[in-house]
């Protein structure tokens, strides 16, 4: 086959992503259009070969990770397609290998003009002149793909505010395994009550009988998103590569905000940082990020700035500084985030912090040294794993990617902290405390801590999905957290989940081992 | 702020557009200036109509008594720096086409053999002070001496090599004498019809070149990074006259270097001029040597991209990219890194990208300015042979 | 130990671009930032007064606006701010910008030490520092990375220079310029914002200054920029011989071309 290569070790990169879970595979392409997507697919199908979608492999569930078969990489099918205006709203239409950096610094800089676009996408253009958009949704790794976005249903800090990616993709066009395509709009086509009818544009019908299960109401990343009357685009959004490949995206434009502001509040004790985010997360209009560093997640960040290189332009932090919540104020001018900032300082000093304890970042250098701050978190958590995997390479990071309903949170925090003192367990822990959401990341420092902390994160997953949480709140599912899925949903949900999709996929090529263990025993044998 | 003719003005709009700082409007078909304007003078050459001036300025004194073109030249450890013979190469262009003499001032312990080479690298004088305690550079000292002999020789022009030396004495210099000086020029040329120096340098982070001139004031005075310009050919039939400068006037130093510890070349990659970049393409750890043996062969210094530092083929303060190192080299040589965005992130500065890739997709083609699909290894191999056999 | 920082206002993006047609600057409506050498320097002096007490000003010349940005200067560490304002300062080239601070360094009055980024990254010409120091009669270092040692009568500190450190001592007054990793800048906390709102920005314009405007601004600047030109676009995409020996050919004369 023409546009698919033999996978040789040139291509190893394209056997992991950040979950730095190795898999295999056959064969490799790099389709550079819808057309060659439709030709590679219905070649694996007939064939029976297994494939694996890609984007920039920054997920961190193993989704694009190959076990077999043939990695299909859309990298290069990065094209900005179409501009549209409706009712004073802008949407763009995108290819799936467009990075989110890229999207928003073209959208930054007023610098959309595509090849693609036609006569009317350029008038739109000009409508938008004088005006900076950006696509809401802000995963922390700004290098992935709005496709793996879209797989995943990717948020990030700011989906305090703006929501998930899902929000904000208002049509996709899907390429399924059969050769033929939907597009799909969102407002146009719903299930009634659990049945959903799709029908592609060479006129073939689907009827697909939705699973019976219910979403927790909380941030929520785990299996297709199914409710009743459910907006057939939905289903797609979120379904970690296992229904279709997505070959376009419409997104929703969203105007920038003219003032950004992010502070961050120091505290001596993680009790009062939660009790300050909880008293202000709920009463202060354009609040777009509610963040989270505990102890032992600053504690790493001190020694990676000590040992210098790129971590040493991150800002001192005070010893007495033990915990920090991070708030990032969205708002049309900068007196309003003045007089929002000096209602955060008040409150601060009622939850018994201090004022001079912040750092107040007023403009776009300071905003990225924050983001820079909170990006260098993980990677410091990384390195420290890697440096460990060089005595034990069967260890990983285990990171918690769970949320809970608002009420829970007191009660969430306290099951990590006894658990893990418990099993003496070293972690460092941030993420969206404003969603409940906090990613708790096991760091083991031998063989024995990692199975202990599987295990622990086992017993998580269920406590958490007994309190109404989600076992994955954005990161999507992928391979890693396939299993605690069936604890939250039970077996029976997976079962229709499967059911549903094999009837798209009939012979279950994609996304194998993503959501739930591989359907294709036969396929294998 | 800028004078505008309203008589001449068609209220075209073109300067307002062109102003950076805003500060132009139209009101009934007429352009307007508002304080904030900071005369640049980019408007002016905009303005089709040549209703827009800055205001004019003249010279203080008479400019005609100043004559000929100087080289201020720098040495280390008895040997002149690469920049000073740069500098007297294109110096010596300028000279010939003004036909006036060109000066070469030396400081130095060892003035006598060095003035030699000033000579055969083009100088038809050598103004020296020479003098045992002169072993390591004195800026004090340098900036005296030559405040008093400009004053008393009148040189038209003076070059100074941009080194961390260069930029010390120059600027200070240039507020003695009050005149202007142009730092870090790309081209220096001689006006034909008045004979001034045109500086042109990069202004706005590079994305814009300016050209500028001191036409009321001299010396004319530049700084030139080392590199810009090419070494001339050294001969050594030239001849030339050497004098002999008096000490400057005794003044008590305000510094006192203490101590000067040379380092070896340093591994900062983010000022690397010459870099070459592995990854995971070159296969594996033993083709590190390769790859640090051709950097020693061309003088550049070696970066790596993330993947090999997990593999703990490098180390991580040589990795380049967005979580790792920045780096903006002249010219960046790429053996077998695929080009993840992070890694694109930390290349974007690099003026030329040569990648060597097998495979057509690598994302590295895409930013590249040179590409060659072939297999990395062999082509260093063949570099390797190429320097080797050079020597 | 009193401690002037010179500060100087410069876009937040370095990403002009000029239209190729029109030639005409496309400009991003971002707002102005500080040199980011300065806060560097600012940062020193504040470290320097944690560790022998005195007072910090802040110093800049620029528009009215400016005195926004001298808040900010206030709240990461700064006493007071000195802004010097006037139409008569407008089009300063590094000289005529000199002249103006050494006035602004006279209005503030007896200090110990002068601090300067070592350059501003939108002119890049890395000369205020020398030229002041030169104005105002005292000695100047360039490049400093560290102070080692310091009081009110002298300093010691290492500054970088082509292949080498040095180790320099200065007697004060003295104005060093500093390298951008000398000190990490410190964020404004809430309240520091607080107590920099409460805290007026004193400006002065050429006359409170009694300025020679012969040497100020436009008239006071020896340089004059000539044109300004869009350089040659980066040649996209050569593709070489994919042939190791030809291609290593190719490869050393683009390597030797760089090094001429």
């Amino acid at each position: 086959m023409e546009p698919m290569q033999p996978f040789s070790a040139q291509f190893s990169a394209y056997l992991k992503d950040e979950s730095r879970t190795i898999g295999f595979a056959d064969s490799i392409s790099f389709p550079k259009s819808e057309a060659e997507v439709l030709t590679i697919l219905t070649y694996c199908n007939q064939n029976n070969i297994p494939v694996t979608i890609q984007g920039a492999r920054t997920g961190l569930a193993a989704a694009a990770v190959p076990f077999g078969g043939h990695v299909m990489n859309l990298s290069q099918m990065k094209q900005m397609l179409s501009l549209r205006e409706e009712n004073g709203q802008f949407f763009l239409t995108v290819e799936p290998g467009l990075t989110l950096l890229e999207c928003n610094q073209k959208l930054a800089s007023h610098q959309l003009q595509s090849p693609a676009f036609s006569a009317a996408s350029l008038a739109v253009l000009e409508q938008m002149e004088g005006k900076t958009f950006f696509f809401a949704p802000d995963p922390t790794e700004t290098t992935c793909t709005i496709g793996g976005m879209a797989a995943c249903n990717a948020s990030g800090a700011r989906s305090f505010l703006y929501g998930p990616t899902r929000n904000h993709i208002t049509a996709l066009r899907v390429v399924l395994p059969s050769g033929e395509a939907l597009a799909l709009r969102r407002g146009t086509c719903f299930a009634r009550h659990r049945q959903l009818h799709l029908t592609t544009e060479q006129g073939t019908s689907y009827a697909l009988a939705l699973p019976q299960y219910r979403m927790p109401n909380t941030k929520n990343a785990s299996g297709y998103y199914i409710k009743e009357n459910l907006d057939a685009i939905d289903l797609f959004l979120g379904s970690d590569g296992t229904l279709g490949v997505i070959t376009a995206l419409e997104l929703k434009l969203t105007l920038l905000p003219a003032s950004i502001w992010g502070i961050s509040f120091f505290f001596s004790a993680e009790e009062t940082a939660l009790r300050f985010a909880d008293t202000v997360r709920h009463q202060m209009p354009g609040l777009a990020s509610v963040e989270y560093f505990d102890d032992a997640a600053l504690t790493l960040l001190r020694k990676q700035k000590e040992t210098g290189l790129a971590f040493a332009a991150l800002p001192t932090i005070a010893e007495a500084d033990r915990c920090c919540v991070y708030l990032e104020l969205h708002s049309d001018t900068d007196e309003e985030n003045m007089e929002k900032m000096v209602r955060l300082g008040r409150v601060m000093e009622q939850c018994g912090g201090d004022q001079s304890r912040t750092w107040v970042a007023r403009n776009e250098t300071d905003l990225s040294l924050l983001h820079f701050f909170r990006h260098a978190v993980p990677e410091s958590a990384n390195l420290i794993i890697d440096e460990r995997k060089k005595e034990y390479p069967e260890i990983t990071k285990l990171g918690a990617d769970m949320s809970v309903p608002d009420d829970r949170l007191f009660d969430v925090m306290r099951l990590y902290r006894t658990t893990l003192a418990e099993a003496h367990l070293e972690s460092a822990t941030w993420g969206h405390l404003g969603n409940n959401h906090l990613h708790v990341n096991i760091l083991p420092r031998d063989l024995s801590d990692f199975h202990k902390g599987k295990a622990l994160y086992a017993r998580w997953a269920e406590e958490i999905s007994a309190m109404g949480g989600a076992v994955s709140a954005e990161h999507g599912v992928g391979k890693i957290k396939a299993p605690f899925l069936a604890l939250m949903y039970g077996k029976e949900a997976i079962e229709e989940m499967r059911q549903l999709k094999l009837t798209l996929d009939p012979h279950s090529i994609l996304g194998n081992g993503n959501l739930f263990p591989s359907v294709r025993k036969e396929a294998e044998a | 702020m800028i004078s505008i003719d309203s008589a001449l003005c068609r209220g075209c709009g073109l300067c307002v557009k062109t102003c950076a700082q805003q500060a132009l409007f139209l009101e009934n078909k007429k352009a307007f200036c508002k304080d904030s304007c900071t005369l640049c003078g980019i408007c002016v050459d905009a303005c089709p109509f040549h209703a827009l001036s800055l205001p004019q300025k003249t010279a203080k004194e008479d400019l005609s008594a100043y004559c000929g073109i100087w080289v201020v030249a720098q040495c280390d450890q008895g040997r002149l720096l690469p920049v000073t013979l740069e500098l007297l190469g294109k110096a010596r262009q300028l000279a010939d086409q003004k036909q006036v003499p060109l000066s070469a001032v030396l400081l130095s312990n060892q003035a006598e053999t060095l003035a030699r080479e000033l000579i055969f690298s083009g100088a038809d004088q050598v103004l020296l002070l020479s003098h045992s305690s002169l072993a390591a550079e004195d800026e004090e000292l340098t900036f005296r001496l030559l405040a008093e002999e400009i004053e008393r020789r009148k040189p038209e022009i003076v070059l100074f090599g941009a080194t961390a030396f260069g930029r010390s004495v120059a600027p200070r210099l240039a507020a003695r004498l009050r005149t202007g000086l142009t730092a870090d020029c790309t081209q220096l040329e001689i006006d034909k019809e008045q004979g001034l120096l045109l500086q042109t340098r990069p202004a706005f982070g590079g994305n814009l070149m300016a050209t500028i001139a001191t036409p009321y004031a001299r010396p004319q005075m530049a700084t030139v990074r080392a590199g810009i310009f090419p070494t001339p050919k050294r001969d050594t039939s030239r001849t030339g006259t050497q004098v002999l400068l008096p000490f400057p006037t005794k003044k008590k130093p305000g510094l006192h270097v203490l101590e000067t510890q040379i380092q070896a070349e340093n591994s900062s990659l983010p000022s690397a001029q010459l870099l070459v970049v592995a990854g995971k393409g070159i296969g594996t750890k033993k083709n590190m040597k390769l790859v640090h043996r051709f950097a020693q062969l061309v003088g550049a210094q070696v970066g790596v991209s993330r993947p090999l530092v997990e593999a703990g083929w490098s180390d991580y303060r040589y990795q380049i990219g967005q979580t790792g190192v920045t780096v903006h080299p002249k010219i960046l040589l790429s053996l077998g890194v695929s080009g993840a965005i992070q890694h694109l992130a930390g290349i974007s500065g690099a003026e030329t990208i040569i990648a060597v890739n097998t495979d057509p997709h690598a994302p590295i083609f895409q930013v590249a300015d040179y590409k060659v699909q072939a297999d990395c290894i062999a082509t260093l191999e063949s570099l390797i042979q190429r320097y080797e056999s050079q020597k | 130990m009193n401690l002037i920082v010179c500060m100087k206002q410069v876009p937040s993006s370095n990403e002009v671009r000029m239209d190729p047609k029109t030639k005409t600057i496309i400009r991003d409506a971002k707002s102005a930032v500080w040199n980011p050498f300065d806060r560097s320097a600012l940062e020193v002096a504040v470290l320097l007064k944690e560790q022998l007490g005195g007072h910090i000003t802040a110093l800049s010349m620029g528009i009215p606006d400016t005195s926004r940005l001298l808040e900010e200067a206030i709240s990461c560490g700064a006493d007071e701010a000195l802004l010097l304002s006037d139409r008569a300062f407008a089009g300063a080239d590094t000289l005529a910008t000199s002249y103006a601070l050494s006035l602004g360094v006279k209005e503030i009055g007896p200090y110990h030490l002068i601090l300067c980024g070592k350059m501003a990254v939108d002119g890049d010409t890395a000369q205020i520092g020398p030229e002041l120091a030169e104005t105002l009669g005292i000695p100047h270092i360039t490049d400093v990375t560290q102070i080692v040692f310091a009081s009110e009568k002298e300093l010691i500190v290492s500054r970088k220079i082509d292949g080498a450190s040095q180790l320099v001592q200065v007697t004060l007054p003295a104005l060093l310029t500093v390298v951008k990793e000398i000190a990490q800048p410190r964020l404004p906390s809430i309240a520091s914002i607080l107590h920099a709102k409460e805290t007026p920005c004193t400006v002065r314009n050429a006359q409170n200054l009694q300025a020679d405007t012969t040497r100020t601004g436009l008239l006071g600047s020896p340089t004059q920029v000539v044109k300004t030109f869009t350089p040659p676009p980066k040649q996209s995409g050569v593709t070489l011989s994919a042939k190791p020996d030809q291609a290593a050919k190719e490869i050393a004369a683009l390597f030797e071309e760089v090094k001429r």
